[in-house]
Order: C-alpha cells, then structure tokens, then sequence
C-alpha cells in the first residue's frame, strides 16, 4: 500500500462492509461535504472519503499547476487513490465536478469501477448552442471575480498556514475549523478547470452503469443537462430529486441517501 | 432612559426593518421565508415578491455559484460564515456588491439561515482596485517569466547551435584529413610507375641497352622532361598533403637567416640570370631564428621561384631580413620582386591550394600551385606566418616571419 497517496490527499476509510464506496467532493469543499449520507452506508460498505490535492486538508506541497489544470490530473488523483488501497467493484460517488473527474477514471480504468453515482453532474457549464450549459462565459468570470474578492480575506488569514507555519498551532486549529480552506490561486485554478472543461465527448464511451442525481432547480446543472448526459451516457439511469440547489446530499441528505440506495440495490 | 430594552414598546420586525442592513432569512432549500425593508429597498422589490422566492434568484450568476459551492457548504457544515462578499441581484438587473454575515439555526422545527447584508460601495472600489493591482503585477509577473523562459530558450539555441557548429567542423576536419590521406597515398603510387619511367629513360639515353639516333634522344629528352614536371607536380601535392594529415614533423633550432638564403639562391641563380633579373641580398649574418632549416628552405626556394617565374627581364628580386617584435622576439625575411603583381582582390586566395592568380599566368607559369598553399602551412607549422602584399605592374613581397627567440 502506497501510504504517501493516502496522507497526500487525507484519505479515510471507514464502514463494516467490503465492497468500496468512493465518495469524491466537488469545487470548492472537501471530503467533509459526505459527512450526512456516508453514514448511512458505513453498514453495508467500505466507505472512503478523500481530499484533491490543493483542498481540505490536503497535501499542498504536492500540488502540481500543470496537472490540476485539466480534471485528467484530479482523476489521476481518483486513480492513484484506488492503486494505493488496490480497490475493485468500486462505486464512484461524485459531486458536481467529480462526476466528470470519476467518469475520465472510469474511461481510463473500468474494469476498477462497478457503478458511477453522479450527483449534480455537468459536462460543460457554458452554453454552446444548441447545447444548453446554463451559463455564459462571463458568469463565470463573475464567480472568479467574486472567489477572488472573498480570497482577499481568505487569504490573509489562510498565508501563514499555506506557509507551513509549525510554530503557531492556533493557526492550523483555525484551518481545522474553516473547511473550504483553499488557496486562492489554486481554488482558482480549480474553478477554471471546473467551470471551463467541456466533457462532451467522454460520455458515449462510458463502460460503467450510471446513476445521475438530477436536483429540481439546479442553476448550476439545469434539468436540461441532465437530460443531455442521461440520453448520450450508455447504461444511465436518469432520477430527478424533489430536493432543490445544487448540494443535495447536504441541503437534502435523506432523499439523496433514498435514491442512491434504491439504485444500488436495483442491481 | 429608563429600563431594558424589552420594556421600550416596539416590534421585533418594525426594529428588523429600521436597521441600516439588509436582512434575509432562507430555509436549506434556499427558499427565502423573510426580508426586511431594508433588503426590499436596496432590490427594488416589495416585501411580497420576495416571500417564497429563492435566494439564487436575487444573486448575480457569479455569486449564484459561488453560494452553491462556498456559501452554502460553509453554513450548512459550520453553522454560519463571515464576511462574505456576494453581488445581489436587484430587480431591474443591477449588480448590489455587499457583505453578508450569516448563522444557521433552528427555527419553528426546520433549520433558517438569516442573513444580513451590508452594502460596500465605496469598499468594493477599493478592492476593485486592489485587484486590479493585483492583476497588473501578475500579468508583468508572467511577462517577466515568459522573457527568462525565452532568454533560457535563446540560451539553449545558441548553445545547440554552437554544439552543431563543433559538430560540422569535427566533420569537415575528418573530411578533409581522409581526403588528405587519399591524397597522400595516391601520390604515393604514382611516384612508383614515374620513377620508373625516369630510370628506364636514363638507361636508354645512356646507350646501355644499344646505339640510339639523335631522334631518338631528342624524344627520350622530351620523356624525361615531362616525368620530371609530373613528379615535381606530385610531389607538391604530396608535400601538402602530408602537411594536412598532420603527418609532417618539424626539427626546430637556431638557424641563421643568412646561411639558409646563401644555401637557396644557388638553386635559383641560374634562372635569374637566364631570364635577366637583378638580385640582392640584405640580410645581417648574425640573425637567427627558431625553425627547421629545411623547412625554411623550402619556403625560401618556392618564394624565389616565384619572384624569378612572375618577373621580367630587367626586372629585380631583393631579400631581406629584420627583426621584429617589442622583445625582438620575430625575425622577418623578405622577398620582393618587380614582378606582375597580383590584384587586391585575389591576393588573399594566392594561399588557397591549387589557385594560380589567373589562367594566362597558369599557362605561362609552370607549377602546380600548391607552393604558397604549402610554403604557408609549412611557416605556420613553425609558429611563424606568411604574408603577401603586391600591387599589379609594381611588384610583389612576400614575407615568412619566424620566432626569433627559444620559447620560453
């Protein structure tokens, strides 16, 4: 077991069960965002939660700006993660972003993965007509504009723990406690490899059965994108959640919980 | 004044209302289930139309996602967040920049999150700013970065491109070095067959093998004439051959310039005098370089053949000798005629091997014209150097400086 990939990307693996289920968070949280379904499987799975390099507590010495550029790098992170516990008949649990990362894991190594749960996924936010995305190019300007006024603060308070800084422990309690501490610039990075990635054309050569999460009202990812990725993904199974936004398994976890047990167990 | 604040007579929501910020509660759905008359008066709205709506809906889109993403998440898992700069969206379309606080509780047996939102107007400005800075200096950060990165790039181009120079020259040295054992080697062979022509010409010209007529003489004169020039013409290229391949060794000691002039000019006299050229010699006896005498020698003979080849009747061909340097450390010997000359043009080819100055000259003047090629190598092999000056119908020198000196 290569340990250095588990303490890089602040793996944790919990439950009673055998077969693995690989919950992977979306832009802008980390691992902590499970914190209300993952219970609910721990029985009847081996549950494990990580952070991508440059989130949560996460290694941010090995963050790399050419690899976490593209999603291809957090899905070698997806990867990685699944050499080091040697994990097979894997469900991927993804949100948001991750849904696109687990689907390039899953196209690079199906035969590691058994199900792809994709809550709130998206293969491209910016419309591209008649593709419908939901945004346009400057709205997602406007969200870095706006991660950038609120890193203002972050940032200054986050410097001294980027920095390493061994010596103030009160500063690393702090960090414990602000769960979407990110790097600014990394955060940006992340956000414009998320928002700017167009993933079209990786959906048809999917080899792995598929659930997606559709939320009601999800500006983020519109019902019209879920319909889009259910008609062009082989194997997929469309379910729309009553639960609205875009975070269901933290506004919503009951439900998502619900559906996402009903899929795997329909099997 | 008198009393706690809950004596004074007056209603939480008319307080709420009176507050200089706005105020927001929503439910985890994100559905807004109160707004106070300031929040109402910085969107345009009346309280009613925003009653049930979703919060996402008086949000710029930018700040739509980062709710969703940041806002959000830091609620629902920390209970409340601070500070947060969000871009309200009013309700004729215009952008509100504002800082909301937020705390997550429970209320009425479901989980409210209120908010208040101060606007920072004039904070905003200033962070635009900041941010613009920011922007700047990166954007030179990067610009600086892109010119090391090129510089690097141009540095390792120059160096490649040095690297291939080297690599071309080793190619052409190797080159020239097989073309100059070919040379040798062939030259060698076909001084075998010519010395044999020579030998049995002689034999026949001597009567040993019978009589021969007087035609026949004349023919076997004509032979041996011709074997002579071609091996001579051999010889040269051999010579600087041998010089190329770095075959030749050089005996260097202290040799007297004039005791080598002395030991040439014999060799040259007969065709001075013939063609009616006048001679001198100038040089001090007690002058010495540092050279192989045989080597000099060489030099010298080629050097006077030329003069006595290229210079007409009543011409003259002087040599002379000076010495040269701060430290006397060169000795110049000198050879001059008054001669045809060479035009400026073509005076610095004279030492490219196999170049006669032109056509007629080559017709009219025998030799291979490898003599200057070699005479140069050969002044070069000793540490010294060979040069020409000339001007046409004035004359030509020629000049072999030597070491004057033992190096030290």
């Amino acid at each position: 077991m290569d340990t250095s990939v588990l303490t890089r990307n602040n793996v944790r693996v919990f439950g009673q069960g055998t077969q693995p289920m690989l919950f992977a968070h979306g832009f802008g949280c980390d691992q902590n965002m499970w914190r209300y379904v993952t219970p609910a499987f721990a029985d009847d799975y081996r549950i494990i939660v990580f952070d991508y390099v440059g989130s949560g507590k996460s290694d941010l010495s090995a963050y790399d700006p050419k690899r976490y550029s593209a999603l291809a790098g957090y899905a070698e992170d997806v990867l990685e993660v699944i050499h080091s516990l040697d994990l097979t008949d894997v469900i991927f649990v993804g949100h948001s972003v991750s849904s696109m990362i687990g689907l390039l894991a899953t196209n690079q190594e199906p035969e590691r993965f058994a199900q792809l749960i994709m809550v709130g996924p998206s293969p491209r936010y910016i419309n591209d007509p008649p593709y419908v995305g939901g945004f346009e190019r400057k709205d997602i300007e406007g969200l870095l504009e706006t991660m950038e006024k609120n890193y203002i603060g972050w940032a200054n308070f986050l410097a001294p723990a980027i920095m390493k800084n061994a010596d103030r422990p009160e500063l690393s309690r702090e960090l414990e406690e602000s769960f979407c501490s990110t790097d600014p610039v990394i955060a940006r990075r992340f956000a414009e490899a998320t928002f700017f990635s167009d993933n079209r054309a990786d959906l048809a050569g999917v080899r792995v059965p598929s659930l997606i999460m559709q939320c009601s009202d999800d500006l983020i990812a519109p019902f019209d994108v879920g319909e889009y990725l259910h008609r062009t993904m082989p194997q997929s199974t469309l379910r729309v959640l009553q639960a609205t936004g875009h975070c269901p398994h933290m506004s919503h976890p009951e439900e998502t919980i619900a559906v996402i047990r009903e899929y795997l167990s329909g099997r | 004044m008198t009393g706690r604040l809950s004596d004074v007579d007056i209603g939480v929501d008319s307080l709420l209302d009176a507050a200089p910020c706005g105020f927001i509660a929503f439910a985890d759905d994100g559905t807004i289930r109160a707004a106070n008359a300031t929040l109402c008066d910085m969107l345009g709205y009346v309280r009613d139309e925003l009653q049930g709506r979703r919060l996402e809906s008086i949000l710029n889109l930018g700040s739509r996602i980062f709710y969703q993403t940041h806002f959000f998440p830091l609620v629902k898992l920390q209970g409340r967040a601070e500070e947060i700069f969000l871009l309200l969206r009013s309700k004729s379309g215009d952008d509100v920049a504002t800082l909301c606080n937020a705390v997550r509780r429970q209320r009425g047996g479901e989980s409210i999150t209120d908010c208040v939102f101060m606007r920072v107007h004039e904070r905003q400005k200033f962070e635009d700013a900041l941010l613009r800075a920011k922007k700047a200096a990166e954007e030179a950060n990067e610009l600086l970065e892109r010119q090391a990165m090129e510089l690097e790039m141009s540095e390792q181009q120059l160096l490649e491109q040095g690297e291939e120079l080297e690599r071309q020259r080793t190619l052409a040295e190797e080159a020239n070095r097989a073309k100059s054992a070919f040379l040798a080697t062939m030259s060698h062979e076909l001084r075998t067959p010519l010395n044999a022509i020579g030998g049995y010409v002689q034999l026949i010209e001597l009567g040993i093998q019978g009589p021969i007529t007087e035609k026949q003489a004349d023919s076997l004169a004509r032979i041996s004439r011709a074997q002579r020039h071609l091996l001579r013409l051999i010889n040269d290229i051999l010579n600087l051959a041998r010089i190329e391949a770095g075959r030749v060794e050089y005996n260097l000691a202290s040799c007297h310039l004039k005791e080598m002039v002395d030991a040439v000019l014999p060799m040259v006299e007969p065709q001075l005098q013939s063609r009616g050229v006048r001679y001198s010699v100038d040089v001090a006896p007690d002058l010495t370089a540092y050279a192989d005498r045989e080597k000099v020698q060489q030099i010298l003979l080629n050097l006077l053949s030329n003069a006595t080849k290229f210079t007409p009747a009543n011409g003259s061909v002087a040599v002379t000798a000076a010495v040269m340097g701060e430290r006397q450390e060169r000795v110049a010997l000198a050879v001059r005629d008054t001669g045809v000359g060479i035009p400026a043009e073509r005076l610095a080819q004279v030492f490219e091997p196999f170049v006669q100055v032109d056509d007629s000259h080559a017709r009219r003047a025998e030799g291979s014209g490898l003599g200057l090629a070699i005479s140069r190598d050969l002044a070069r092999g000793m540490g010294g150097e060979l040069t020409a000056e000339s001007e046409v119908k004035v004359g030509s020198a020629f000049t072999l400086t030597l070491p004057a000196l033992l190096p030290t």
